[in-house]
């Protein structure tokens, strides 16, 4: 008997079946990682077990017995709990009001705290899931506000684990320790569902995986008896080229970004940068390593204007614009918070940046917004119903193309990509790689923020670490992994 | 799309449901109190459009449409502008006291105050942006925290520098013949405010939809952090947009004082409720701007529909109130609804 299963579960959204028979079944203390194409429907196959979404035929059953799942909460009662890729949290209230949050203890119609704190220690204790109970959520990095969603969903006797995406937004170091998180809940007889675009943490973590691809299971393995080659012909149905190249011709030329002794301080005064310099020259691509908030953000920010005219930022030897350079092209980490506007649709989110280049004097024609967007899809294979959906609706993969296409096709000689292939699937990844190369051998300075040293060193020509807001070693592209990482903990030497 | 499905949509869509809902559910409130609906209707019909009555319904169809235009532009913006009521009476006023301090030719006589009104209207407005963006109040209660002062300001000048001298009334003279609106016809309530107020409508939605500007304007609302990415000036847009809502109430508080009886009455421009049936009817109107000025004529035709069938069928006029606060609660529930519906 499975811990929960999925029968023949079939989802249309219009015209886009988006699963189609999917069966797939989980046993009791099983990590069953999920893997497909971006687009495959393992976000909706997902959604469906948890109640988020209703299928158009088919059934869920746990423990044998079929189950009706109207919504989250019904999910929640037949011991289902799903982490969500954007944590909802709230960042006001401490870790243990999080987590007992809808199921509190109470005593004279109020919060029981110490109750609270007390039962999130012992659940804390009992899976090795370390967080302080009385720590404000909003201060907490991201791995750990991970773990409060995970501990949340274990309080409320979760015997079945969703989790979507979940390493996406974790650093390295965070990803192994949340591996060994769910090896140990696991084994406490939780089954685990795992979504992932990363086949070396699948083979890692998981047990058995199955291959999704346009709605169909194409492969079910025991990751025992699997590589990542078989998994990605069963993703996409070839293997993937060996990786280009390094460079077709070396960097020359003045650079064309420069950054000089630069020192950005937040509200409060802190130093977040401290006399970072830097130079990249056309046809360069440089990495930016280091652990998350080691000062990313602001040098990213301080390099495309949007924090404004800083002293000490150089485009094409002139000083940065203030607010958004145009020189600049940037790939933003977040993709739904500032790289689109979600329930825009992919013609207007294309648009950004050249409305005022397809506008004349008095109008800004449909005709020329849809037709430029027509060609951008197309020329980037964009896989999106119409250009006239919202952007939301978009895998995640073909969203992220959109971005790309958008800021690739600026007049720009500088590109700036942050996590250029967050949440996107093995093809979609070599394909984002080929583009940042094509740029580069264009003659583009190319500036890529990755929390991934492989993608690091697949592509950089020269990797910069950051740590706590200075540049505190900088490697060749093909320096050993880890050197690289031991820098990034701010090791010296 | 075949023409039954478009139909199968319009009669599904939010905005339709949400009107026969609030009307059945109004037949249920007459029955219960024992009014009967088969007279009350009727005259709700005739109150608003029979018996001469329809001039009322479009003179007050004016400035509740301009009123919307002012509270769904900044909308689109992302601003929720409930600061009308400050916004249209400096409007008005401003109107009045250029129309009766500043000697003017005929035809320049009716602009310049209707300009004058739109500025003041717009000022009023664009005060509560730097409250926004530099000090974090939302539009929504910075816009509302403006309103009030500017009205008691409106009502100081209209009470004393600008009263009518000798009768003790809170109003202003009559204004000059020249600054009347020229009249439609033969009617007197009917004006060429109706046309321009049109016009204007028609030039919004053209830019909202078609232009660089309400492109912008459009991204700002939708996520302010893209917008911004994208390299669009969002405080500056947001507080364009503010100021264009503020323009639009002004220039209905001119309107209105351009308008019979020629004068500002102190009270005469807020007491309507011109601004609460226009956020009522945007919000009807859901997010598509082309059915604003539907949403508009049908609440107008309630409203004025309202005081016939409290003339004639003695069902007091407030019932009309009830349907407009029913219909917002429904809209509500529906959006509501369809956000937590499995799609
Ligand atoms: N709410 C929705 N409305 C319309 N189409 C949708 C919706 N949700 C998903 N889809 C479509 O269904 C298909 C499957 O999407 P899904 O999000 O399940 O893919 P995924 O495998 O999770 O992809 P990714 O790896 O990019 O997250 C896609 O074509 C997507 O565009
Ligand atoms: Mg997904």
């Amino acid at each position: 008997m499975y811990a929960a299963e999925l029968v023949g579960v079939t989802k249309r959204f219009g015209p886009v079946l988006a699963n189609d028979g999917i069966d797939l079944a989980v046993a009791r203390g099983e990590v069953h990682a999920v893997v497909g194409e971006n687009g495959a429907g393992k976000s909706t196959l997902m959604s469906i077990l948890y109640g988020l979404h209703r299928p158009d035929a088919g059934e869920v059953r746990r423990d044998g017995t079929r189950i009706a799942l109207r919504s989250p909460a019904d999910a929640i009662r037949h011991g289902l709990g799903m982490v969500h890729q954007r944590f909802r949290l709230f960042p006001g209230l401490t870790v243990a009001e999080n987590i007992v949050i809808g199921a509190e203890p109470v005593r004279r119609g109020r919060l029981d705290r110490a109750a609270a704190n007390e039962a999130v220690a012992a659940l804390s204790e009992r899976y090795g899931l370390r967080a302080d109970p009385s720590a404000l959520v909003g201060g907490l990095p991201v791995g750990v506000r991970q773990r409060v969603e995970i501990l949340r969903a274990l309080y409320r006797h979760a015997e079945v684990l969703i989790l979507d995406e979940p390493t996406a937004v974790l650093t390295p170091g965070e990803t192994d320790r949340l591996f060994e998180v769910l090896r140990t809940v696991a084994a406490t007889g939780v089954s685990i569902l795992l979504v992932t675009h990363k086949l070396a943490e699948v083979l890692a973590v998981g047990d058995r995986v199955t291959v999704l691809r346009q709605g169909r299971v194409t492969g079910r393995f025991a990751t025992s008896e699997t590589d990542a080659d078989e998994l990605v012909n069963a993703m996409i149905g070839r293997s993937l080229a060996p990786s280009a190249p390094r460079r077709a011709r070396p960097p020359e030329g003045d650079p064309l970004l420069e950054v000089r002794d630069l020192t950005v301080r937040d509200a409060d005064g802190v130093a977040r940068l401290s006399g970072v310099s830097f130079a990249v020259r056309p046809g360069e691509i440089v990495g930016l390593a280091g652990v998350a908030g080691s000062g990313q953000r602001e040098l990213v920010d301080s390099v495309t204007g949007l924090r404004g005219a800083v002293p000490g930022v150089f485009l094409a030897g002139t000083p940065v614009r203030a607010g958004r350079d145009p020189r600049v092209a940037y790939v933003p980490e977040d993709r739904h918070g500032r790289g689109t506007a979600p329930d825009m649709s992919v013609a207007e989110n294309v648009l950004m940046g050249a409305q005022r280049d397809l506008a004349s004097r008095w109008s800004l024609p449909r005709a020329a917004v849809r037709a430029r967007a027509r060609d951008l899809v197309d020329r980037f294979s964009i896989s999106a119903a119409s250009v006239d959906v919202p952007i939301g609706t978009l895998s995640g993969g073909n969203a992220q193309k959109a971005v790309l296409a958008r800021e690739l096709t600026r007049p720009s000689q500088v590109v700036v990509a942050e996590e250029p292939t967050q949440g996107v699937d093995v093809g979609v990844r070599e394909r984002v790689h080929d583009l940042l190369r094509t740029a580069r051998d264009e003659g583009a300075a190319i500036l890529l923020q990755s929390s991934e040293l492989t993608e690091l060193r697949d592509l950089a020509d020269r990797i910069l670490v950051l740590y706590e807001g200075r540049v505190v070693a900088e490697f060749p592209g093909d320096a050993p992994e880890t050197d690289i990482g031991r820098a990034m903990t701010g090791a010296t030497g | 799309m075949s023409a039954p499905v478009v139909a199968r949509r319009v009669v599904a869509s939010a905005p339709v449901v949400a009107v026969a809902g609030a009307l059945l559910l109004t037949t249920l409130v007459m029955l219960v109190v024992g009014v009967d609906p088969t007279l009350a209707y009727p005259a709700l019909v005739r109150g608003a459009l029979l018996d001469g009555n329809l001039e009322y319904t479009v003179a007050a169809f004016v400035p509740t449409l301009g009123m919307a235009l002012a509270f769904a532009l900044p909308l689109r913006a992302g601003e929720f502008n409930l600061g009308g009521d400050g916004q249209l009476a400096m409007g008005g006023v401003t109107a009045a006291a250029v129309a009766l301090l500043v000697p003017l030719p005929p035809g320049v006589a009716v602009v310049l105050p209707l300009a004058f009104g739109a500025l003041a209207g717009g000022l009023v407005a664009v005060v509560a942006a730097p409250l926004s963006t530099r000090l974090g109040i939302p539009a929504i209660v910075s816009t509302l925290l403006v309103s009030a002062p500017a009205v008691s300001l409106a009502s100081y000048l209209v009470r004393f520098p600008l009263a009518e001298p000798n009768t003790g009334l809170a109003q202003t003279p009559a204004l000059p013949e020249a600054a009347h609106l020229p009249a439609l016809g033969g009617s007197g309530y009917l004006t060429i405010g109706l046309p321009l107020i049109v016009v204007l409508t028609a030039l919004w939605l053209y830019a909202n939809g078609r232009t660089v500007l309400g492109y912008e304007i459009r991204a700002t609302g939708r996520n302010r952090e893209f917008a911004r990415y994208g390299g669009v000036g969002v405080d500056r847009v947001a507080a364009l947009a503010l100021a264009g809502g503020g323009a639009f109430a002004g220039l209905a508080g001119a309107l209105i004082v351009l308008g019979p009886p020629h004068r500002f009455v102190d009270g005469a421009l807020t007491a309507p409720g011109y601004t609460f049936t226009a956020v009522a009817a945007v919000l009807l109107a859901g997010a598509r701007p082309v059915v604003v000025p539907l949403a508009v004529a049908l609440l107008t035709f309630l409203q004025v529909g309202g005081q016939g069938m409290e003339r004639e069928a003695g069902v007091p006029s407030q019932l009309t109130q009830i349907v407009q606060g029913l219909i917002i609660v429904i809209v509500a529930v529906l959006a509501t609804l369809r956000a937590r519906r499995a799609r």
